[in-house]
């Protein structure tokens, strides 16, 4: 008989066990991390040694790092052990200042590898899957992350890597592609694609797609099982925790369980930095437990998530968390009202007659804020009144929702600014921002 | 069915959307017949007859640019005002609700491009009354 889970004994690990095991690793964690130069002295400081940690809650006696830390840091400063041992080296580009670095010795590669094949044995993938990767294959660790990962479910892997739809569209149907990895906009864009050569997506060999990198409503996912016939499953991953392979959705497609043997989570208020009560929305902070090259503690992630209640029927006994409902550093204050562009996200997906980027764009007018949200049309009528109406209903329920009425703007493709293959979603241009 | 293809186009308002079409027809050799902008301040829709439809609409696809085809009454009358008005009055006195219209001339005649509310309709007064119904010519 197929075996249900990839590694039963760890992903249905009883909570108490589970918690003495995160005791443990957090104690080696530590033991590595004093051989950092950033972290030693901050445990010298406070007392942390591999000893002193008795519990969980001793997590609270570390201060938090930041993408800052990562930064200032660059590249090597939070090293932990020599970079002799260091056997590759991911980074993501920064917008302003240094970009930020992740290493990762041979052990951290692979249990990375093994995390993200666990995930991807928990949506059904099998190693009879043929398994097309659309993530660009350089300093992202969507690309390597995910090959690692498929190869040693034992999938045959493709390495497509980012762009160039035509020779997708190729491969899904020379190939016999049974999975996708991508980003939820170009799982879109690439059924788009399909159409337009005359074949209907649902048609493909497709069953299983792993979403991620991107944040996405529920909708979109809907959306995105029509457009393909298949199942979509949420994945989490960041590169400073490692990559793909943080967190995922079981076929329950309730939450993504985060693999708890790999990382402590709290949820915090963002602006306090105190634990939320139990199930309410606050900044995800991970601590690593299962890394060598570069542990980090109490790392502050500005996703917005909740601990979903009770237990998953799957069995698994890691917690789930919610889709992720925004980044604490992109909320936006408009009028006084706290607005997350996932709320807008959200109406706009409820129409129809729009394809799914949008931008909002924040202005000071006199002394005022004003909101403008550019929405792309899906397809042109003849019928003037209809773009009118459309307008307006897109206005009344972007109201109800976030409580202030923006101008919406409509307009043709092409015209939302993409960065990274990414849809930009807020541009703001106030005076004071 | 006696209607003919038109093009609707949306259109940013943005500096060059329409050149880009235009000249993107032209290269082509498609001739434009007909056109009429229908605006806001924020965008527009830019409906067409073109000589040839068809490769028109894929071409424009191909380039980006959102196009719906649809049908509509193509009427070809005398090319004065009294025609016109009399044409006009004819089909909306047997009830026939006209969303749109614009016309152009073409050898010698003038041609009404009508969008009734129901085509269907329409089309029956439009018979009843004899006028005279270009057929898709492409
Ligand atoms: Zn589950």
């Amino acid at each position: 008989m197929e075996r249900k889970y990839w590694e039963e004994e760890i992903e249905t690990m009883p909570r108490r066990q589970l918690e003495k095991l995160q005791v443990e690793r957090l104690r080696k964690t530590v033991e590595i991390a004093m051989g950092s130069k950033f972290y030693a002295p901050i445990f010298r400081e406070r007392g942390i040694t591999p000893e002193s940690i008795n519990s969980v809650e001793d997590i609270k006696r570390f201060p938090f790092t930041t993408k800052n830390d990562l930064r200032s840091t660059y590249p090597f400063g939070i090293a932990s052990v020599p970079l002799q041992k260091v056997i590759r080296l991911h980074s993501s580009s920064g917008t302003t200042g240094n970009p930020t670095v992740i290493l990762h010795t041979r052990r951290d590669i692979d249990e990375w590898a093994d995390a993200m094949a666990r995930s991807m044995y928990a949506t059904g993938l099998r190693d009879t899957d043929i398994i097309q990767n659309t993530s660009g294959y350089g300093m992202f660790t969507g690309g390597l992350g995910i090959q690692y990962a498929a190869e040693r479910l034992g999938a045959m892997t493709v390495p497509a890597a980012a762009g160039n739809s035509l020779r997708q569209f190729k491969f899904i149907q020379d190939f016999g592609t049974t999975a996708l990895h991508c980003i939820p906009s170009y799982a879109t864009r690439l059924a788009a694609v399909f159409k337009e050569q005359g074949v209907d997506p649902r048609d493909t060999t497709v069953r299983i797609m792993i979403i991620g990198a991107e944040p996405h409503s529920e909708a979109q996912r809907q959306r995105i099982e029509e457009l393909w016939g298949c199942k979509a499953y949420n994945n989490f991953g960041m590169s400073e925790m490692c990559g793909p392979g943080v967190a995922i959705e079981c076929q329950e497609q309730n939450g993504m369980h985060i693999w708890e043997d790999n990382y402590i989570v709290e949820i915090l208020d963002p602006v306090t930095l105190e634990p939320v009560p139990e199930g309410e929305l606050g900044e995800l902070v991970l601590t690593t437990l299962n890394r060598e090259a570069m542990p980090l503690f109490r790392y502050r992630t500005r996703d917005l998530t909740r601990i979903l209640p009770g237990e998953c029927p799957c069995g698994r006994t890691h917690r789930r968390l919610q889709r992720f409902q925004g980044r604490s550093d992109d909320m936006m204050i408009v009028k006084g009202v706290n607005i997350f562009p996932i709320q807008i996200e959200k109406i706009l997906m409820q129409f129809p007659e729009l394809a799914s980027d949008f931008l909002i764009t924040l202005e000071t007018v006199g002394d005022n804020d004003e909101m403008t949200v550019q929405v792309e049309l899906a397809k042109a009528t003849d019928d003037f009144q209809l773009l009118d109406n459309l307008r307006r209903e897109i206005a009344r329920r972007l109201k109800d929702e976030i409580l202030l009425t923006p101008k919406v703007q409509l307009v043709g493709k092409g015209v939302i600014p993409q960065s990274d293959g990414k849809a930009v979603r807020v541009k703001d241009l106030r005076q004071n921002h | 069915m006696k209607t003919i293809k038109q093009l609707s186009i949306f259109l940013e308002n943005r500096q060059g959307s329409l050149k880009r079409i235009l000249s993107a027809l032209s290269d082509q050799n498609i001739e434009i017949q007909a056109a009429s902008v229908a605006d806001t301040n924020d965008y527009g829709i830019l409906r067409l007859i073109t000589s040839n439809q068809t490769k028109a609409a894929a071409l424009l696809s191909d380039i980006g640019v959102l196009v719906n085809v649809n049908e509509v009454l193509a009427i070809s009358i005398e090319d004065n005002v009294a025609a016109f008005s009399a044409t006009i009055s004819s089909l909306t006195d047997n009830g026939v609700v006209i969303n749109y219209l614009y016309t152009f001339s073409k050898d010698g005649r003038l041609v009404l491009i009508v969008r009734p509310a129901d085509m269907e309709k329409a089309e029956l007064v439009a018979s009843a009354q004899g006028f005279q119904l270009i057929q898709g010519w492409e």
